[in-house]
């Protein structure tokens, strides 16, 4: 015991920074962010900028104070900076995932009212959830925490960069814009709910109603505000109700805030981005949008990007259409595609949606490749921070070990920030450690166990104690499970209702 | 007897049926030329001969003599691989999962032996010609209702009807081991088992002596009569169990059984008994590469390097996805979880063959389907590459010797009604 509380103190006192005010929960996996080296050089690499560069070979990164300095062959790097040899592996931007629910707290739905623009999701980032680490192993750093798609108007998103160890602020995008879901289909009109009371609307059409209603009230209640006078006229009047709902709503209308909707069907995005039009503004993304590639020139035209799975299809009606070959239809028809996961698991194998755009439609790799990259960036707004390899960008990069969007291939290395949040080598060392802390947890456990005490009883008083009977310790293993409840949640619900 | 109860008669029966409606009415030749051939069992043969005959592999090689009628099907720059085969999916028996009047996954009740999959197989679903275009040319149909719930089907996922798409029926009993009972030796569901199990035992012993005139005949019962074949050791039990726990206590029980053939299909955790399923030469059906770790403190890798651990070890086994949910309209990316599997430790052909021969093998069709060898059925595809990798294309498929029309796939059909669009619209 003293060993392994003196091992612990060690490690935490040795890696914690002296201003860190928030310290990650002894759990496996946790550990503190790791340094910015002032610089970092990546020599010898294929390097696949997602970028008008294109593809380069044989050539080195260079990294200066978390950004991207410069990219070229043979670079001097400064006295001191952190030398990787990359020879024979790719470097890839960092993947950036549009559409995920992987680190929030509690549940991802307020399932309530048909509008809940006045929730926030930054309110509630899970920053120990271990699948910003998984993720970190998959070569994703940002992504896009957006609430389920249970309301027409959903809540306000978070985009998070992946600094595993800092606290919920730390992971937030700063140079993200604001945005929010919206969702449409089958389940705002509550199909696959089996609720007792049903809520208006039950159809496609009650959904883009109740979204024109509400986008005219939040233009009135705009207005009410701005023509409420200031200075002495306005003292001695009544100003409007605030209302965190429809203030939110405004800031759509008025295009200060993104939408980013849940959608499936041709019919009900047409709709969507007529009524957008209608309020002089652009839908910034349809998200999974299946049937996208039946209105590719419309969404073009409108300017919406589309953010989609790339092969999921036939888990319910709206999605019977949904084919592999949309990334690249709409690609062809000039729509800003991306390719999400909406899911913890398939979010660390980004790279191998990115080669199925190959499969479907023979996307060229690279192109493929910004599906998961430069694409969603610029979908979330932050396209000049990150999503390619070009100088002065954030040094947010992947070191693979092969071709990026090969099977075969294995991350080796994630950084953000120019910081290495992923180490393969470190992964390997970290799990020989935590088995062995594990290994002497257990014993402290198992011996500090009464033998039948788990409800309170000794086997001297117990009636019904019979000494043939086969106890197990098997329990304790699920106690040791450690998953938290919202990420089992989820899983749940997404089953029953998200995707 | 036991061995000549009705229901195997019938399948068997159906089974005849359909070999006849498919049966060698042409004596056709067919050669696939110039492609690389990877026949699994063997070598990669570069610019190799395939040459199928009424729906057979006659012969595969380098240096074949094609005979003047054959008709010469030209894959210069394409490799050739036998049809994936599919260990564990409910393909067939669902369509929409969301719309409950296309789900007939599942049964109600505890005790379904007496319930077979193949009468349910919808033969006309959207879901196999998209498989189909994946390179998943055959599959494992598995029933999921209840802790005893009835016989599997290997199921070729082209034809006419499900009679002359049973490619081997009953292909195994399936039962789901209970959770509970890893912790608590009376739990009620083992229980069932163990009492139905038991009856059955006593209703066949009471059937024979009634066969031999020594007794009355028991009273008619379909469930107890349908885990006949499994008692005498003709039909496999395939056992579910997920969990380290829930998987040892379920082969601790299969021990005290007897089983004469058990298959495992486990999620990862299955690596945790590598050992003892070689040793006791249990074959394992892997539930899937693509899933996160069991626990929270397991390395992010736990599920990808499952399948190298049991190889490693010497376990046979072979790799599915989780069978349901999700992956049933995606049984197509079988052959990517095998690829991640190789990414993560397992060796390359070791990948391809727990998709194609082993399950073939371990479900009892591995004389038939699984490689390209001489004698077996010629169901197999041209890729572009290796098909294991999601980047390749699948451009040609046979299936026992005819090939498939690829635009059957709703998939292929939307995208080139709607790429013309697309590309009037510009």
């Amino acid at each position: 015991m003293r060993k392994t509380i003196l091992a612990l103190a060690v490690f935490f006192t040795l890696s914690l920074p002296a201003t860190a005010d928030w310290t990650p929960d002894i759990e496996a996996w946790n550990s503190p962010q790791p340094d910015q080296p002032a610089a970092v050089i990546v020599r010898n690499a294929t390097v696949w900028t997602a970028d008008e560069a294109g593809v380069l070979e044989n050539v080195d990164l260079l990294v200066r104070n978390g950004r991207i300095a410069a990219i070229g062959e043979a670079l001097d790097a400064p006295r001191g900076a952190v030398e990787i040899d990359a020879a024979g592996k790719h470097v890839t931007p960092g993947i950036i995932d549009a559409h995920s629910h992987a680190a929030i707290l509690g549940g991802v739905n307020e399932g309530s009212r048909i509008n809940t623009s006045d929730v926030r999701i930054r309110d509630v980032i899970d920053a120990e959830s271990i699948n910003i680490y998984r993720q970190l192993a998959g070569g994703v750093t940002t992504i896009n925490l957006l609430h389920g798609s249970a309301n027409a108007i959903g809540g306000q998103m978070a985009v998070i960069k992946m600094r595993w160890g800092a606290d919920p602020a730390g992971l937030v995008f700063e140079a993200a814009p604001e945005g929010i879901k919206f969702a449409l289909g089958e389940n705002p009109k509550q199909s696959n709910w089996g609720a007792e009371e049903a809520r208006y609307p039950q159809t496609r059409h009650g959904v883009e109603q109740v979204i024109r209603e509400l986008f005219q009230q939040a233009a009135d209640y705009r207005a009410a505000h701005e023509n409420h006078p200031s200075g002495r006229a306005g003292r001695d009047r009544v100003p409007p109700r605030p209302n965190h709902q429809l203030a939110a709503v405004a800031e759509v209308v008025y295009g200060e805030r993104d939408v980013h909707s849940h959608a499936y069907r041709a019919d009900e995005m047409l709709a969507l981005m007529r009524v957008a039009e209608a309020f002089d503004f652009t839908i910034q993304t349809f998200q999974h949008a299946l049937e996208g590639y039946k209105i590719g020139p419309q969404m073009a035209a409108h300017g919406a990007g589309a953010s989609v799975f790339i092969d999921w299809w036939a888990f319910k009606y709206e999605a019977i259409d949904g084919i592999g070959f949309n990334p690249a239809l709409m690609h062809e028809a000039g729509v800003l595609t991306g390719l999400h996961s909406d899911n913890a698991e398939l979010a660390r194998r980004m790279n191998l949606e990115a080669a199925k755009a190959v499969r479907y439609g023979g996307v060229d790799p690279h192109d493929a490749l910004k599906m998961i990259t430069a694409f969603p960036a610029e979908q979330l707004g932050v396209g000049d921070r990150t999503g390619r390899l070009a100088a002065g960008l954030d040094a947010d990069f992947v070191i693979w070990n092969g071709h990026p969007l090969s099977t075969y291939s294995a991350v080796e290395q994630t950084w953000v920030d120019g910081r290495r949040y992923f180490d393969r080598e470190a992964d390997q060392r970290m799990r020989a450690a935590l088995a062995e802390e594990r290994s002497e947890l257990i014993a402290l456990a198992l011996a500090s166990e009464e033998p039948a005490a788990e409800n309170g009883e000794t086997a001297a008083n117990d009636d019904e104690f019979s000494p043939g009977r086969r106890t197990r310790t098997a329990s304790f293993a699920t106690h040791l499970t450690g998953y938290r409840a919202s990420e089992l949640d989820h899983d749940e619900y997404c089953l029953l209702h998200d995707h | 007897m036991i061995t000549k109860h009705s229901a195997i008669a019938l399948s068997a029966a159906l089974l005849g049926l359909g070999l006849l409606l498919s049966g060698p009415i042409r004596a056709e030749l067919t050669a696939l030329v110039g492609a690389t051939v990877h026949p699994v069992s063997s070598e990669a043969i570069e610019h190799g001969v395939v040459l199928i005959e009424d729906g057979l592999i006659l012969a595969v090689g380098a240096d074949l003599e094609i005979p003047e009628q054959a008709t010469i099907v030209d894959l210069d720059g394409l490799h050739l691989y036998p049809g994936f085969v599919h260990p564990g999916t409910q393909l067939g028996l669902t369509e929409i999962s969301s719309v409950a009047g296309t789900v007939d996954t599942a049964e109600m009740g505890s005790i379904n032996a007496a319930v077979r999959v193949e009468v349910a197989f919808n033969h006309d679903s959207e879901l196999l010609p998209t498989s189909i275009a994946g390179g998943v040319l055959h599959a494992h149909v598995v029933p999921a209702g209840g802790l005893i719930r009835g016989t599997s089907a290997i199921m070729r996922l082209d034809g006419w009807s499900w009679e002359e798409m049973v490619v081997h029926s009953p292909a195994a009993m399936h039962m789901a081991f209970p959770p509970g009972a890893a912790s608590d030796e009376d739990n009620e569901d083992l229980a069932l088992i163990n009492e139905t199990l038991e009856q059955a035992r006593h209703w066949h012993a009471a059937e024979q002596a009634a066969e031999r005139g020594e007794a009355a005949r028991p009273p008619r019962n379909d469930q107890l009569q349908a885990l006949g074949p499994l008692l005498a050791g003709e039909v496999a039990l395939a056992i579910h169990a997920n969990g380290i726990d829930v998987i040892e206590a379920a082969l601790d029980w299969a021990e005290q059984q007897q089983f004469e053939q058990l298959i495992l299909v486990a999620n990862a955790d299955v690596q945790y008994a590598a050992e003892r399923l070689a040793g006791s030469g249990t074959a394992v059906i892997l539930r899937g590469v693509h899933s996160l770790p069991v626990r929270r403190w397991e390395p992010y890798d736990m599920a990808f390097v499952a399948a190298a651990r049991l190889h490693d070890a010497g376990v046979q086994f072979a790799i599915s996805d989780s069978g349901g949910g999700m992956d049933v309209a995606n049984a197509r990316n079988l052959p990517f979880h095998a690829g991640s599997a190789a990414a993560h430790g397992l060796a390359r052909d070791a990948a391809l063959k727990s998709v194609t021969l082993w399950p073939a093998e371990i479900l009892g069709v591995g004389d038939r389907l699984g490689s390209i060898e001489p004698g077996k059925q010629a169901s197999l595809f041209a890729s572009t590459n290796d098909p294991l990798e999601p980047m390749t294309q699948i451009q040609h498929v046979w299936i026992d010797g005819v090939e498939y029309d690829l635009t059957r796939d709703r998939g292929r059909r939307l995208y080139e009604r709607y790429r013309a669009r697309t590309l009037q619209a510009r």
